[in-house]
């Protein structure tokens, strides 16, 4: 009995123990559960507190551009920009801390410059990420337009975009010969499926639109439509097929090259609402170096290859001048004797103007724009130099001053650099730099070097046999 | 210096003419003369700038040599296009030379119409005896094709800075009327790709193509 008493007493004691745990637990949940809400609850208050200052921030950002009653797509999105940038500027510190230090020395460049690396290297800051997204595009719809990585032959060069047209074409449901279509299917799936696919998707209204055009213009849509069984290889329908494909792509680059220069706008505007301490003459030059310095040199390489295809004829004219006449003298392309030595021993197993040509093949090495420009000034740079130099070698005396180099000097000697340089890109390479040259350069010396490495270029396409006839120094 | 008018003109001149005719010593006379013999370019007498100031405003010249070889005439028009000015300059004792002037005279009113100034300059009047263009032709050619007649000598260093200075302010006039008939405020930056570029006035208003008179 006694042992039985005890025995209950012990359950007693236990289910005493066993009820306080469990009511320990029921309070710690409960508690939980308050934790829980409050934490909800403090979430809630900051998120509303955080679209509160969205708001606020665009509202802001409104009433900066509330000059203009109505607003465009552009104003629309540079506010929401705008606000974006507000917020960031609320959560970090370093645009504060720049901003202080310009304000101080508003026009130190090596601030300016300073700001614009630290503003580079936030790959968060809004800014940037516009920089990104802008990017993106003008790379993608270059690289949908390029079959991978071919070289500019012309059987290639016709492939992708046919197959974009010919697609187009399905779509529009004019049903052209289905061997075509298949051919078409089988080009698209040789292609890296990722571009065949960019391809159809960002590019298919563009060409779609393009073909509108064209079929309107061209009458043999009628006869062909319907016409699935004519198997004949019709030529003319082939030469047209290249016209088009010729045509539209010159319009898918012109888009592409407005779309880049639209890219920069955006970003400089952007730049400058974020730091408008930059708006000056000189800070602003830096900003836009910089700038397009980071926004193209991951996109030179597609964009360089779509101009290649584009004027694929001029190079090879040009690819096939310069191997016929590689190793020409220099007077050959009509560069007046005192200005290269008669005797080359004087120049140590070099050629004459070698360092220029040195340096314009360093053109391809860079990936921007301004950079090339600036290899082009010291090309011609060079050039005078070497000009000077090898006059002197042959007139002990001092050169008369009206003797400088003008241009009927140093456009054969330009050529004759070309020719040596043995790289008929530099036609692709300056049709892309002339679009991408800016205004305040075009009529500097930038722009004169340019528009001269261009003609000199010009020169050697047309001094091939079947054109022009060869070079022959006109006696004046 | 400080100039009254708060803008910057920036023309740019062609330089044409026929090999032999003297018009590098005619440009590079020009630009040496106010400043020393060290300040030729970079670039030589290829392509030369100078500042000026006309009647309170800023003009910053920007000058092109062309080559004068038959064979680069295919490549003129690049060369041209955006030009506000062009100088045509001949030699008085070359006839051959003035009917090249003539052509470039019609390729230039082709592709730039009446918006670009142009000289007609017979140079080498130092040559007088020897002269076998005549200064009625030259003239009356002149006025025929709305270009402007001038008469100089590079070696005696006559008549070139009035040329330019006669140029410059007929530039300067064509931009003005150019600006008034485009309404103001309507001219910046949506003017695409002009020759003539008026900068607003900041103080030290970064010019791009280098510095001063001849630097590049």
């Amino acid at each position: 009995m006694i042992r039985r008493r005890r025995e209950t007493a012990m359950d007693l004691r236990l289910y005493w123990k066993k009820l306080k745990t469990f009511w320990k637990t029921l309070s710690l949940q409960r508690q939980m559960m308050e934790n829980l809400i409050i934490a909800k609850a403090r979430q809630d208050a900051l998120q509303r507190k955080m679209e509160e200052r969205r708001l606020r921030l665009q509202e802001e950002a409104n009433r900066r551009f509330a000059t203009c009653g109505t607003m465009t797509p552009e104003e629309q999105e540079q506010r929401v920009l705008y606000a974006s940038v507000l917020e960031y500027e609320q959560d970090h510190e370093w645009p504060k801390i720049w901003k202080a230090k310009l304000k101080k020395s508003p026009n130190d460049p090596a601030l300016v410059s300073g700001l614009i690396a630290c503003l580079l290297s936030y790959p968060d800051h809004p800014v940037m990420k516009l920089l990104k997204r802008l990017q993106y595009r003008p790379s993608r719809s270059a690289h949908s337009l390029l079959l991978s990585d071919c070289p500019i032959s012309p059987h290639h060069q016709q492939s992708p975009f046919k197959s974009a047209l010919t697609h187009s074409l399905s779509d529009a449901s004019i049903s052209l010969s289905p061997s075509r279509d298949l051919n078409a299917n089988d080009t698209k799936s040789e292609a890296d499926p990722d571009d065949s696919s960019s391809l159809l998707t960002t590019d298919r209204e563009n060409s779609f639109e393009d073909l509108e055009k064209f079929l309107t213009q061209l009458d043999w849509v009628p006869s062909h439509s319907g016409d699935d069984d004519d198997t004949d290889p019709d030529v003319t329908f082939e030469s047209q097929i290249h016209d088009l494909e010729e045509r539209a792509l010159k319009e898918h680059l012109k888009a592409i090259v407005k779309d880049i220069h639209n890219a920069i706008d955006r970003l400089l505007s952007l730049c400058l609402l974020s730091f408008e301490c930059l708006n000056t003459a000189n800070s602003k030059d830096q900003c836009v170096a910089s700038m397009e310095e980071v926004f193209f040199t991951p996109i030179w390489r597609p964009l360089l290859a779509l101009f290649r295809k584009v004027h694929g004829e001029r190079e090879q004219a040009v690819e096939s001048s310069m191997h016929l006449y590689h190793h020409v003298s220099p007077g050959d392309v009509g560069v007046a004797s005192k200005l290269f030595p008669r005797d080359l021993a004087v120049l140590h197993g070099s050629y004459p103007y070698e360092s220029a040509v040195q340096e314009l093949k360093l053109l391809c090495r860079e990936y921007c724009p301004q950079k090339k420009l600036e290899c082009i000034v010291r090309t011609l740079r060079i050039i005078c130099g070497c000009a000077e130099d090898y006059r002197l070698l042959q007139e002990n005396d001092p050169p008369p001053r009206s003797a400088a180099i003008g241009a009927d000097d140093l456009l054969p000697i330009l050529a004759f650099v070309a020719l040596r340089s043995e790289m008929p890109q530099l036609v692709s390479e300056c049709a892309a730099l002339e679009e991408f040259i800016h205004e305040g350069y075009l009529i500097g010396e930038e722009g004169y070097c340019l528009t001269s490495l261009q003609s000199a270029l010009t020169y050697v396409e047309s001094m091939l046999p079947s054109g022009a006839p060869p070079p022959a120094p006109k006696p004046t | 210096m400080a100039a009254a008018g708060g803008k910057t003109y920036s023309f740019k001149v062609v330089l044409l003419g026929e090999g032999c005719v003297g018009k590098t010593s005619l440009v590079l006379r020009y630009c040496e003369n106010k400043f020393n013999d060290k300040h030729i370019t970079t670039l030589q007498a290829s392509f030369l700038t100078k500042k000026l100031n006309i009647t309170g405003k800023r003009v910053n010249l920007a000058i092109w040599d062309t080559a004068g070889q038959e064979r680069f005439h295919a490549l003129g028009p690049i060369y041209y296009r955006d030009s506000n000015g062009a100088i045509l300059v001949y030699d008085v004792t070359d006839e051959d030379s003035f009917q090249k002037v003539k052509n470039w005279v019609k390729e230039l009113r082709k592709m730039l119409g009446n918006e670009i100034c142009l000289c007609i300059v017979g140079n080498k009047i130092d040559l007088e005896k020897e002269r076998h263009v005549s200064v009625e032709e030259a003239e009356g050619y002149a006025e025929s094709v709305g270009a402007k007649h001038y008469h100089t000598s590079a070696k005696l260093n006559k008549g070139i800075e009035e040329l330019f200075l006669d140029l410059c302010k007929r530039m300067m006039e064509t931009a003005q009327l150019e600006e008034r008939s485009r309404g103001n405020g309507a001219s910046n930056s949506s003017t695409g790709r002009r020759g003539v570029q008026i900068v607003d006035d900041e103080p030290q208003a970064a010019v791009p193509a280098g510095g001063c008179c001849t630097s590049g």
